[in-house]
């Protein structure tokens, strides 16, 4: 989950009259995490369906409905105006055929208000910009760039100075060289034509989705903001400049709408969604008996507008609010304004009968029976290494079941036998006293359309007078006592065990798993000092036959 | 009262009072008790502060096989040498006569320029009357002799070469009485044992720590109405994302949360109403291509919710209340807080009673049962649940607040297309976290080092 950094102060100046505590204890019900704090900073975590509250404007806002400071929806107030249009050319369709964009003027920019915008900017590329390939924002200084401006595309040898640079470079180079050209390049594929947007005087402004140019760099001389959003899709792209349009309302900027001509774009309307909920489904849902007027006021706490229709309610929600899909959501803003410390768990009794699974049970009595037998129970991953399955053991490594990029090498491939496993839990316990006796059950997993998961069964013995005999007695005794099944033993061989010390396991006269000694080259890989012998059996095949 | 002792420790303390040190061998012939008889008796004493045992280590060095060899022909470089003393030899001559040991031989001979190379012919120079390593040679001959007593340079040419020299670490024990152990009056009687001594630990086979947890939260929702079922872990992407609304583009599912089986895609998903369904919910919340092939590719399961979920939409019950429990798994760094493979619980309830007060409450008897009294509900947000709630406890040791079970109710989004008309609530959590606070564990990775000791020594009733 994202994080940010908050400043009590700030967020006492942002609302009134309220005091650090009252802050912090309201933190958690708005949903956010304090992850660290350190005298005026709070480290919170928020949820990545809310990235107005990557600002300390957002989380004012949201801590203002709480404590019932200013409560109701937040409207947007744009001035009409024509100086700000944007032309779309058609040659964009192809590949990010989108454009939107916001003026914001007239706003008190510091490098803490350029700092939070940057990381509200980078939470929405991550977030709904899904790495900016659905949609990316560029903020821009207005009073460098001459309007209209065009949004089209241009070939990969055009050429600008790039935002944090003063020589100027082609598009290729900055794919080529810069950080963000070359993360954020294979977004655009091996087009030739890449989008960029120019102003009136054919001034390069910005090269969506990868960088701004250099011209119009916000800096704390900056009085006045225009904001662009381009994307393959209308609707993110909306979402994603509301949540920036509403941010920087409250930062105490007058917003003025942008024209936006051509193609399937349109100038954006911030239009926001009317959604109903009943009270009815409200009540039975949270366990509450709340007036209609109530829950009103709970819904306007959550900074919603909400009027009685009929015996619905009717919602407002803001055009940033793109959370809310529909009246369940409507339902936790409820939840929310009504204040979850205010929620008194309540307890029905069960009318059903509660049972453990017939596995489990079978397991557990097996876990009994081996424990009698006086074998400690280890647990071991279902994913593990080749080294442990295969380079330790001489085993055969066919059609191994492989995860993709994973961040530990000792969890890249699953098991289809867990006695490598214990072998490798003895090697770590040489210095420990012996006999040293170990057992497991637990799945284990092999290829078949797409996927088989089995019940293993294994034990491990090690002592200087470990033997075929002993290991053998203990497995018969397991199988009899647990399950009244007798075994028989088949000679064989297998690269795990000693030529010789090795059978096959037979119920019903068919094979369900390898006994013997232990190789003693395998032994010898893991360090263990003495005699080893072991066993595993597939459960799956005759006590859950059905699995 | 005075101290009685068993037979065995009276034989040791009497041998070693008329001689004060001795090594365990030698109170085996003065006692005539077994080696093991001594071992015990030595502890015993040990324990007991009488008698003190000094170890100490000691290097024995023998002639490995090419050691022995050098020993009966000679070292290689001295029967280079010796063809050499009657004249030039050729290369090739001196390759036949001395075969593989050729090489090394001429190595040495021509670093310490004891031989002359030209274009046809290898000839002799000036040499020492004992080369290098022939006297450790002579010196240890067939035996095994202790290091101090060879002269460590000449040693050192010949420890560097292939099985030359094997090397043995002996510990020697030597027994000696405690000043205390000196004064003691040992009576004669026999028969008495001592009843107040320090006896040995017996390791007590059981099952894991963490297993005790997990069937201790097994047996408590099974009292409280709660059914089992289970399900594999092995899932494919539509049971583990699709139908719980997570997009496809969704960063959760990508490569480094998830791990994705290799080239791995099910077949068979779920019906066809179902796929229909599901795949309508996510193009008109989430406007975006959903694509078939995404959905099929097997994951190893990141929560328990597939399992149940796929049970309820599999027998759309009106009433149910049934958990799930097992082994999950994310893509994550291994470190003291995360685990690549951990277990899970997850249940759900189905029926009339299905209120968020009520999830709450089902919460709150749930810990109390685990012993945690002091709890309180936060929101939070997960993708397939609302409202959403995260449950907070106090752990006193820690002094903190800590995170444990997250619930909610399952969207509409999630229920509506897979035919599930009675609202759901679920949770879920991991166990090892709980089971951490019960063992007072600050690193999660103990729980499958399966390290004997923590195994055999972890208190099995908390």
């Amino acid at each position: 989950m994202p994080v940010v950094e908050l400043s009590y102060s700030n967020l006492q100046k942002l609302i009134g009259k309220v005091t650090k505590k009252q802050i912090s204890d309201s933190l958690p019900f708005l949903g956010l995490d304090v992850e660290s704090e350190d005298n005026d900073l709070v480290r919170i975590e928020y949820s990545p369906n809310r990235p107005d509250y990557s600002t300390n404007f957002g989380i004012a806002l949201g801590l203002e409905g709480l404590l019932g400071i200013k409560t109701g929806a937040i409207k947007l107030n744009i001035k009409k105006s024509n100086k700000y249009r944007i032309s779309v050319k058609p040659s964009v369709s192809k590949i990010r055929p989108f454009v939107t964009g916001i003026v914001a003027k007239n706003g008190k920019i510091d490098d803490k208000i350029i700092k939070q915008l940057m990381v509200m900017q980078e939470d929405l590329h991550f977030g709904i910009g899904r790495k900016r390939k659905k949609s990316s924002i560029g903020i821009h200084d207005l009073d460098k760039i001459t309007f209209p401006l065009v949004y089209t595309t241009t070939n990969r040898n055009h050429k600008f100075v790039p935002l944090n640079s003063d020589a100027e470079i082609s598009i290729s180079e900055i794919l080529n060289t810069v950080n963000v050209g070359k993360e954020y390049g294979s977004l655009l594929g091996n087009s030739s034509q890449v989008p960029i947007i120019l102003d009136t005087n054919q001034k390069t402004i910005s090269f969506p989705p990868i960088i701004n140019a250099n011209t119009t760099t916000v800096t704390t001389k900056t009085k006045n903001l225009f904001v662009e959003v381009t994307g393959i899709n209308k609707e993110d792209a909306e979402d994603m400049l509301s949540v920036i349009a509403t941010i920087l309302q409250s930062a105490g900027f007058t917003l003025e709408n942008v024209q936006i001509f051509g193609l399937k774009n349109s100038s954006p309307k911030f239009e926001q969604k009317k959604i109903s909920v009943n009270p009815n489904l409200a009540n039975q849902t949270l366990g509450l008996d709340l007036s209609t007027s109530k829950i009103i006021s709970c819904l306007k706490k959550s900074r919603l507008g909400a009027v009685s229709k009929g015996k619905n309610i009717l919602c407002t929600i803001p055009a940033y609010r793109f959370d809310i899909f529909g009246s369940m959501d409507l339902v936790e803003e409820i939840a929310l304004g009504y204040g979850i410390q205010n929620l008194e768990p309540t307890f029905s009794p069960s009318q059903t009968i509660g049972q453990t699974n017939p596995v489990s049970n079978k397991l557990k009595s097996l876990d009994q029976i081996m424990i009698g037998l006086g074998y400690l129970e280890a647990l071991n991953s279902s994913l593990t290494s080749k080294r442990v399955l295969y380079d330790m053991t001489g085993r055969n490594p066919s059609k191994i079941l492989s995860v993709l990029d994973s961040k530990s090498q000792e969890h890249t491939i699953l098991r289809n036998s867990i006695l490598p496993e214990l072998l490798e839990n003895l090697s770590r316990n040489i210095h420990e006293s012996y006999p040293q006796k170990l057992f497991e059950t637990g799945s284990v997993f092999s290829l078949d359309d797409p996927i088989s998961e089995k019940i293993n069964f294994s034990g491990i013995s090690t002592h200087k007078d470990a033997n075929f005999t002993e290991i053998k007695s203990i497995l018969q005794s397991a199988l009899k006592i647990g399950f009244g099944i007798d075994l028989e033993t088949k000679a064989t061989s297998d690269s795990l065990f000693e030529e010789g010390r090795c059978a096959t396991v037979i119920v019903n006269s068919k094979p369900i798993g390898v006994i013997g000694e232990i190789n003693s080259k395998v032994i010898e890989n893991y360090k263990i000092q003495s005699k080893v012998v072991g066993f595993e059996i597939s459960l799956s095949d005759f006590i859950f036959k059905s699995s | 009262m005075s101290q009685v002792f068993h037979d065995i420790e009276k034989k040791i303390i009497n041998s070693l009072k008329n001689n004060p040190k001795q090594t365990p061998e030698s109170l085996e012939k003065s006692t005539k008790l077994s080696p093991d008889q001594i071992r015990r008796g030595i502890e015993w004493l040990k324990l007991k502060e009488l008698a003190i045992i000094d170890e100490s280590k000691t290097s024995f060095i023998s002639l490995g096989k090419n050691g022995i060899e050098s020993l009966q022909k000679g070292l290689p470089e001295r029967r280079l040498l010796n063809f050499l003393k009657d004249g030039p030899k050729k290369l090739s001559e001196l390759q036949k006569e001395l075969g593989y040991i050729f090489g090394p031989a001429m190595g040495l001979a021509r670093k310490n320029n004891w031989v002359q190379a030209s274009s046809e012919e290898i000839s002799i120079q000036n040499f020492p009357s004992e080369l290098p390593g022939e006297k450790t040679l002579k010196k240890i001959s067939n035996n095994k002799i202790s290091l101090n007593e060879i002269d460590k340079n000449d040693l050192l040419g010949l420890m560097k070469r292939p099985d030359f020299i094997i090397e043995d670490i002996i510990t020697t024990k030597e027994i000696t009485l405690t000043d205390s152990a000196k004064l003691l009056e040992i009576s004669n009687f026999s028969g008495a044992i001592d009843v107040e001594a320090k006896v040995p630990q017996v390791f007590v086979a059981k099952t894991h720590p963490l297993k005790d947890t997990i069937n201790e939260i097994r047996e408590i929702f099974v009292t409280l109405g709660f059914s089992e079922i289970i399900g594999n872990m092995t899932q494919s992407s539509f049971w583990n994302f699709d139908a719980l609304f997570t997009p496809q583009d969704h960063p959760a599912r990508e490569l480094q949360d998830t791990f994705y089986l290799d080239g791995i895609s099910a077949k068979k998903i779920a019906n066809f109403e179902q796929i229909k369904k599901v795949s309508e919910s996510h193009k008109k919340n989430w406007h975006y291509h959903w694509d078939i092939n995404e959905a099929r590719k097997m994951v190893l399961r990141t929560h328990t919710t597939c399992v149940t979920i796929k049970h309820l939409a599999e027998n759309r019950l009106d009433e149910a209340r049934v958990f799930s429990l097992g082994r999950v798994f994310r893509n994550e760094k291994v470190s003291y807080k995360h685990l690549v493979e951990f277990n899970q619980i997850e249940g759900v309830v189905v029926g009339k009673d299905a209120t968020l007060r009520n999830l709450m409450g089902i919460q709150r008897e749930f810990y109390k049962r685990i012993g945690i009294t002091k709890i309180k509900f936060w929101p939070t947000f997960f993708p397939y649940t609302e409202p959403s709630l995260q449950t907070m406890v106090y752990n006193e040791r820690l002094g903190k607040w800590i995170e444990l079970f997250g619930m909610g109710i399952f969207r509409p989004e999630v229920t509506k297309p897979l035919g599930i008309s009675k609202p759901v609530l679920a949770w879920g959590g991991g166990i090892e976290r709980i089971a951490m606070l019960k063992y007072e564990l600050d690193d999660v990775r103990e729980f499958y080092n399966n390290n004997l000791n923590w195994l055999r020594s972890a208190t099995k009733c908390q």
